[in-house]
């Protein structure tokens, strides 16, 4: 496989999700956030009325898309997609014009008030070409999130959405993230 | 990150640019010098144990940067964690660098601030006045309250060698009711095998929020075989959220909902016949009393539908052994109400009827390795004193039923009002915030002649104390071997020192070293860490060198299904109890209504219930600015409240509400919910803090002890600490 390129991705199974941020904190240690700054955050929702009720938790971080707005109206450059499908900043170029902050459907870009450049979800890519999993994903004691090679047609992540049905977070906007969601 | 933020701004300064004033050209070179240290970083990985709840001690790897704790990963080998992290593992290691804490020995003077003093005369100060205490009032005078960690054993023996059998745990505000059913029932309390599981009821516990992390690592694994989880909560709590069904039951009734459950897989013989022929005394007489409680009656208790109850009976029953109701924790019956105790001994029986005790997916007794005698390497160990304990825990006429390692701590203050105690240590623990009516609390403390608090910040407890003994932080110390990981197989494990103290602290056996000398007991701590590490690994033939290097390791033989008599003195499952009985107490669980109750004219009027939220622990974490910035940041800190009776009160979310009750008031902010029993609001635990030295936490939101009058239940001195009913206005 070390020839293809690969093209990482993220299965998030918000179904399994308990909301507890264990995912939220990781991140900011791995990635070494200020408190403030976070990368991964857990929305909520309630549903139905007492006593027939259920709730649902639903991570959201940096969608990595193909098709990346963000990177579109960078003045700079800073903001851009690697080969393998991960959307960047580069901290160096980064101006603090926060136009992607304003451009990203999804809300998942920080500035940082500590560091003066945006931020965000990077998909621990250190880690991963080091050939380890994103922190999020090996703290989550639901292991609601599978992380790895789409291209690999036998890869984990591979053979984890050929067995559920999952969507896109606003399909609609044709931004093509690299995370798929099972929303139950 | 507060040394990268320090670096930043004296790198800004060198340069010559204002902070404020950051420019592009600042930002650039500053990027590049964390690139640089990126890149130059040298990585360290070394296991230990988290210390972010005190309760679970996951087994962790810390991951060292430049010499700068950086991250965390859950050790895969440790039972309590298998691979995982809770949010407040993860942020509590921030408490290492956190500008809260004591970085020397302080001592209180006379117009109450406080003062630093050396390790020295500390010790030399406290063994005078703790000597004159002890002439004049004797030992037994003298207690010790701590959390239950691995280090518990040496406090046990500081205090055995003094001669005083007061030592206590925060257990009656918890956990103890659980406890004890559960030791009358099968003579020990036993853990849940949720993994293999067909069945999981779990009845006001929330491991998704107060988190353990195995047991949601197991419910997941059950789930995904295709287990069916109900969860019993009057709030839609976190674990609920993974609930096939939830039981929103009327707060303080679970015991009706239980004896109807018990009643109908009874009626219908679909309990385990020759589980209970064999195994258990007593089955009979439960035959007998059960019979005033069906389903038809407990739905108007409880809340639940008839045919809701008899459902979830017959389906737990069907799929017996393999079928358990969790064994619970604080919420719901460790320490909630008067009924608390014949709750627990429900739910231990109801196991029982599954016949699922000692068997693959039910409830089994944990592994217990025995760790080494310090008296093997030539260190005696002190005598247990005889005299009783003053909270009467465990005397038959008192509080029968009280554990001795546990105590009643919150009877603390009455008994240092009576003049029973006069001296008191407290160690990582904080009475005046986690017991009931602080200012009851604070009065009996300050009567004390002496409180010396050892711990890593100014809690409330160690603001009012005359002598503050900072503890290195865990991850600058090393503790005793621990056996919390023991479950189906027995696991020792260790805190390792992964860094160097970074100021004049002292780790928990120093202190009492340093102690002892002054007291005359120096003989009871000759030894070392690492010596009696060595000596309590003895026996399984592992070396201190080899416990550090791996953080977790099993010892002895694995768990195996099949039965074992339980430790009762029939040696079977104890239905019936002679014990209590003989201690008149009720030998069966019959029903007993709580001891409070709201008004029903009263429209403002609520049962007061509260729980706790991942990102916290207690009142020791929210001072940590990236915990504290989680509870913020998602607005977690806010009262829940029943949508229709919200509405009644017209107040709406986020609106701020006045809570009263008999001895507290408060404002908080609320969250609005179809998820809660209409009959009570809830309140996050974690909040409201009144410590002014940590000022980040200071009055930010509340918490139930603002609200909860002091109670002792009859049988194990417990809190009732749900028993509280609350005025709710919009302010
Ligand atoms: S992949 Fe890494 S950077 Fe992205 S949310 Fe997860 S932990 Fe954070
Ligand atoms: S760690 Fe897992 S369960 Fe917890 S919030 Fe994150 S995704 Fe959800
Ligand atoms: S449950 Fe969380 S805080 Fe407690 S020991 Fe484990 S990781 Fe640490």
């Amino acid at each position: 496989m070390t020839d293809t390129i690969k093209k990482w991705g993220m299965l998030i199974d918000s179904s399994k999700c308990i909301g507890c941020h264990s995912c939220t904190v990781a991140c900011q240690n791995q990635n070494e956030l200020p408190p403030r700054d976070n990368f991964n955050r857990i929305e909520e929702r309630e549903y139905g009325k007492f006593p027939n009720f259920s709730r649902r938790f639903l991570p959201v971080q940096c969608q990595h898309c193909d098709n990346p707005p963000c990177v579109k109206v960078c003045p700079v450059g800073a903001s851009y997609k690697r080969q393998d499908g991960v959307v960047m900043v580069d901290a160096q170029k980064c101006i603090g014009c926060k136009y992607c902050l304003l451009s990203c459907p999804y809300n998942v870009r920080v500035i940082s008030e500590e560091y003066g450049h945006v931020h965000k979800c990077n998909f621990c890519i250190e880690m991963v070409l080091k050939g380890e999993k994103p922190a999020c994903v090996t703290t989550c004691p639901m292991g609601v999130r599978v992380f790895g090679d789409l291209n690999d047609p036998g890869g984990e992540i591979s053979i984890a959405l050929a067995k559920v049905s999952h969507i896109r977070l606003l399909k609609e906007l044709n931004t093509k993230p690299s995370i798929y969601y099972v929303i139950k | 990150m507060l040394n990268d933020k320090l670096s930043r701004r004296s790198f800004l300064k060198a340069a010559g640019v204002g902070v404020a004033a950051t420019s592009a050209l600042s930002l650039l070179s500053f990027t590049k010098w964390r690139k640089e240290s990126s890149e130059k970083s040298e990585v360290s990985k070394i296991p230990t144990q988290c210390q972010g709840c005190g309760a679970n001690r996951c087994g962790i790897y810390v991951y060292v940067k430049n010499g700068r704790i950086w991250k965390i990963e859950g050790n895969p080998k440790a039972n309590n964690n298998p691979g995982s992290v809770c949010p407040r593992g993860h942020g509590f290691i921030h408490g290492l660098y956190d500008i809260h804490r004591v970085k020397q020995p302080l001592k209180k003077t006379e117009n109450n601030t406080f003062v630093p003093i050396s390790w020295e005369e500390a010790f030399k100060e406290i063994a005078i006045r703790l000597n004159l205490i002890i002439m004049e009032n004797g030992p037994q005078s003298v207690f010790w309250l701590q959390y239950p960690m691995a280090n518990a054993a040496l406090s046990f023996r500081f205090m055995h060698a003094l001669g005083s059998p007061n030592t206590a745990s925060h257990g009656s505000t918890c956990y103890v009711a659980r406890n004890a059913a559960f030791n009358v029932t099968y003579g020990g309390l036993p853990y849940i095998d949720m993994k293999n599981s067909r069945y999981i009821i779990i009845v006001g516990r929330n491991p998704a929020a107060g988190i353990r992390l195995d047991q949601l690592t197991d419910l997941m694994y059950a789930k995904n075989n295709g287990a069916k989880v109900v969860v019993v909560d009057p709030r839609h709590s976190e674990t609920a959220v993974l609930a096939n069904d939830w039981l929103p039951v009327n707060p303080g009734t679970d015991l009706a909902l239980l004896l109807a459950m018990i009643y109908v897989i009874i009626d219908e013989n679909l309990y385990d016949r020759e589980f209970v022929e064999n195994n258990t005394v007593g089955f009979d007489k439960l035959q007998d009393s059960i019979v005033t409680y069906p389903p038809e009656w407990a739905e108007k208790v409880c809340h639940i539908p008839k045919d809701t109850i008899y459902r979830i009976a017959r389906e737990f029953a069907a799929n017996k052994p393999h079928a358990l109701v969790h064994r619970g924790y604080h919420g719901g019956y460790g320490a909630g109400y008067i009924n608390s105790f014949q709750t627990a001994r429900a739910v231990a029986i109801i196991n029982a009827l599954a016949g699922n005790f000692e068997r693959t997916g039910g409830l089994y007794m944990p592994l217990k390795p025995e760790l080494g005698e310090l008296k093997e390497g030539g260190h005696p160990s002190p005598e247990i004193p005889k005299v009783p304990k003053a909270d009467g825990s465990g005397i038959p006429g008192r509080y029968p039923l009280g554990s001795y390692s546990d105590g009643i701590s919150h009877a603390i203050p009455e008994l240092a009002l009576s003049g029973d105690l006069s001296a008191g240590f407290i160690y990582h623990t904080n009475p005046l915030r986690t017991n009931p009516n602080p200012k009851r609390v604070i009065t009996g403390y300050r009567k004390l002649q002496l409180l010396v608090t050892i711990d890593c910040v100014m809690s409330e407890t160690a603001s009012i104390s005359d002598y503050v003994l900072p503890e290195s932080f865990f991850l600058e110390r090393d503790d005793a071997v621990d056996t919390v990981h023991s479950l189906k197989t027995g696991q020792v494990s260790i805190v390792q020192q992964i860094v160097k103290p970074m100021f004049d602290t002292k780790p928990l056996l120093d202190i009492l070293v340093g102690l002892s000398k002054g007291l005359g007991i120096e003989k009871y701590f000759n030894f070392t860490q690492e010596e009696a590490n060595a000596l309590r690994l003895k026996p399984f033939g592992i070396t201190v060198e080899d416990l550090k290097k791996e953080g977790v390791m099993n010892v002895g033989e694995a768990w195996r299904d099949g039965f074992k008599p339980p430790k009762t003195k029939s040696g079977k499952v104890e239905i019936y109890s002679e014990k209590l009985s003989a201690l008149n107490i009720d030998p069966l669980p019959n029903w007993i209504a709580p001891l409070t109750n709201p008004d029903p004219a009263d429209r403002s009027s609520f049962r007061l219930l509260h729980g706790k939220q991942s990102a916290q622990t207690n009142a020791m974490t929210f001072h940590i600015p990236m915990l504290r910035q989680l509870s913020l940041r998602t607005d977690m800190i806010r009262l829940w409240i029943n949508r229709s009776r919200a509405e009644e009160l017209n107040i709406k979310d986020g609106d701020n509400v006045l809570i009263e009750s008999d001895i507290g008031r408060g404002v908080m902010k609320v969250r609005v919910t179809e998820g809660l029993h209409p009959s009570c609001v809830w309140m996050p635990s974690g909040y409201g803090g009144f410590s002014k030295h940590l000022d980040n936490s200071y009055g930010v939101g509340l918490s139930y002890n603002d609200f909860l009058p002091t109670y002792f239940d009859p049988v194990v001195g417990h809190v009732m600490a749900n028993e509280i009913i609350v005025r709710i206005k919009k302010v």
